[in-house]
């Protein structure tokens, strides 16, 4: 069941203006607020509703009503907490549509080790179930020679060409991308793939998504969250092999998403300095160019996740900042021009 | 030209002046910027501090010469040694008047490509962190006007500085004259890269099984990482916490209660060289070292999360220590030697 706190509310489609510094050609609103640190985002093939990972579980948005309802929910409370201070309590993290029926879930509910990508069967209209509903389920990771301490903080999640992509923040070694491919309908386990770290020398494999091609894996490399302009944009081949590794200038890139004309989209988290989080469209250039230009679009408060709607609307979700209420501050954001 | 020669002619030769001061300036900034060891990536030099040979020449003049100190008997050396891996082998050291320091000097070795400088990061560049020494009590103790004046009575200091900068010593220019000579204290050609470049018998049998320690079940690669192995960031390890009164570390800066008791992450190039370790200088050798992290560090409220019991047999450590000291010794280490100081 999901805290009260969290379940509904939603917006005032006002445009907010506190977050239009850039917004030259983008015209954005709240369609969603009152979330509880807001993570991953997916939108389902033919509904168009948004499916938002926060804090207590997934929850559903259908951006034509406004209205957001609890998805899956009975996650471990209290959950894991990431930062150093400030600190988030965080749950459900990265999150994919395998096909228009199930929606895979990385989770960040649990300690290390401990914790598991599962595949939720999800229908076109609202209805709540448990963690423990799962269709499918991968994981735990546990301790091994490849990963000290286990795997998890599955941040993102992505289906390239079939299979699935999940970025782990266990062992900080070897930032694995972990990978589950399927056979004759049957899957297998999720396996380490790529060490991201022995690859670029940079920590954290955060937000994943599927190449314009839909062949190669992009990774964006989030860096040391106490390092300004560490985050990385990095290409690799099927077989898991680094191809480009692109400097960005972002603080920490918490997400990235193409939107339907093939523009590249990076949000950037910052926590060394939240008032630089921002959207920003990224430019890799030519093969040979060693940086991804970066441009900003939007100012925003502690942005993570960015999907594209089929209409090229692009949500965003946003962590925001708690007030003495101590009220959720989370919201999603829909950016409509880019 | 023709407007030129229609300008007052003191005018004229002033701006000829300018123009071949700028031809000069020109000139030197068109430099190409000292080779860096195998291994590591070109330096990152400032636009507005690029390298030239006479700048770099006059900032290690100024690194080794104690009249940089109230008293004249401290320089930057005497803290950070060649000798003692840019470090001075000591817990604290020692300023004018024997005043003692609150933390172990850093090394200056690869301090070129650090995001941020001292312990707890407070200075960005090392332009900006050049001139903080001099000017602290329990260091070089000095005034910065009274430094400047004292530099410019000294002729071939004044020479100098008019040379390379066109203009007298400055403080900013005293900061941007170090700051470029300590851009060229690298070291790397070692072991290791030759290893990482593709030679596989470059490392010894026991200092390979320890990289492959430290990049494995040490964990050390979880910080420790890049061509200088330093994340650049801050974390507890525990040094310290123990204490009644523990040093809060990059908390004083960031403000961020998570900071508490975090401190840069060294780089561990010629780490041999430079005991004792930590910010503190509390483990005298490696050997502690390995063992502080092996047992966890020191528990904490604040202890990062990359700090955790170890499962190391006492042959992983013994080959982990060997990587340290073999593979990361460079073949050309930066043994800098006091230069001739101008008078």
């Amino acid at each position: 069941m999901l805290k009260s706190r969290i379940t509904t509310v939603l917006s005032s489609l006002a445009l907010v203006s506190a977050f239009a510094l850039n917004a030259s050609a983008a015209d954005h609103k709240v369609v969603a607020k009152g979330l509880d640190n807001p993570t991953g985002l997916a939108i389902q093939p033919g509904t168009g509703h948004v499916f938002i990972a926060s804090h207590a579980g997934v929850l559903r948005l259908d951006p034509k009503s406004g209205k957001v309802t609890t998805e899956i929910g009975g996650y471990p409370d209290p959950t894991d907490v990431y930062g150093k201070g400030p600190k988030y309590a965080i749950g459900p993290l990265g999150l994919a549509f395998l096909d228009a029926d199930h929606l895979v879930v990385g989770c960040g509910s649990r300690a290390d080790g401990e914790e598991l990508v599962r595949v939720f069967k999800v229908g076109a209209e609202p209805k709540e179930q448990k963690e423990s509903d799962a269709v499918k389920t991968f994981g735990p990771i546990t301790a091994s020679d490849l990963s000290a301490k286990g795997e998890g903080n599955f941040y993102g999640v992505a289906i390239i060409d079939g299979a699935i992509y999940v970025t782990c923040n266990g062992d900080d070694t070897k930032g694995w991308v972990a990978k589950a491919t399927s056979k004759d309908g049957k899957w297998g386990k999720l396996k380490l793939a790529i060490a991201t770290k022995e690859a670029t020398e940079v920590d954290a494999p955060g937000p994943i998504a599927a190449s314009k091609n839909g062949k190669a894996i992009i990774v964006g490399q989030i860096g040391e969250v106490t390092v300004e302009g560490d985050s990385l944009l990095t290409f690799y081949s099927p077989a898991g092999k680094l191809q480009r590794k692109l400097t960005t200038t972002l603080n920490d890139i918490a997400g990235i998403a193409y939107s339907k004309d093939g523009k590249l989209y990076a949000t950037d988290f910052s926590w060394v300095d939240a008032t630089k989080g921002a959207l920003y469209q990224l430019t890799p250039g030519n093969k040979e160019s060693t940086e991804a230009k970066a441009k900003k679009i939007l100012d925003l408060d502690k942005p993570t996740a960015i999907a594209f709607g089929e209409d090229g609307t692009a949500y965003i979700a946003v962590f925001g900042t708690v007030g003495d209420d101590g009220k959720p501050a989370g919201s999603i954001i829909a950016v409509s021009g880019l | 030209m023709s407007q030129l020669c229609g300008l007052p002619g003191r005018l004229s030769v002033l701006l000829l002046t300018a123009v071949f001061a700028a031809t000069a300036l020109t000139s030197a900034l068109a430099e190409d910027p000292p080779a860096v060891p195998t291994g590591l990536p070109a330096v990152g030099w400032p636009a507005d501090n690029p390298p030239t040979a006479a700048k770099i020449s006059l900032g290690q003049q100024l690194y080794f010469d104690p009249r940089l100190s109230s008293d004249d008997t401290i320089s930057c050396a005497s803290c950070h040694d060649p000798a003692k891996g840019w470090s001075n082998g000591e817990a604290f050291a020692k300023g004018v008047g024997g005043a003692l320091g609150g933390r172990s000097a850093p090394t200056i070795i690869n301090s070129a490509y650090f995001r941020q400088q001292f312990w707890d990061g407070r200075a960005k560049t090392l332009e900006d962190q050049a001139l903080g020494p001099i000017q602290a009590g329990v260091e070089m103790n000095m005034k910065l006007e009274n430094l400047i004046q004292k530099l410019n009575k000294i002729e071939g200091y004044k020479s100098q500085f008019k040379a390379v900068f066109g203009s007298e010593a400055s403080a900013p220019n005293v900061a941007k004259a170090i700051a470029a000579y300590e851009r060229t204290v690298l070291s790397g050609n070692a072991p290791y890269d030759s290893f990482k470049a593709g030679d596989k018998d470059a490392l010894s049998e026991v200092a390979e099984r320890g990289r492959k320690v430290f990049f494995g079940k040490g964990h050390c690669s979880a910080c420790h990482v890049g061509a200088a192995l330093t994340d650049n960031s801050y974390h507890n390890v525990g040094v310290g916490m123990d204490k009644k009164e523990p040093d809060v570390g990059r908390f004083a800066v960031s403000k961020l209660e998570g900071d508490t008791g975090a401190f840069k992450t060294p780089g561990l190039r010629d780490i041999a060289r430079s005991a004792p370790y930590m910010h503190d200088g509390s483990l005298k050798t490696l050997e502690d070292v390995v063992e502080h992290y092996a047992k966890g560090g020191i528990a904490n409220e604040y202890l990062d999360e990359e700090i955790f019991k170890l499962k190391l047999t006492d042959q992983d450590k013994k080959d982990l220590i060997t990587f340290l000291k073999e593979g990361l010794a460079s073949r050309e280490y930066p043994m800098h030697k006091a230069p001739k100081l101008p008078k």
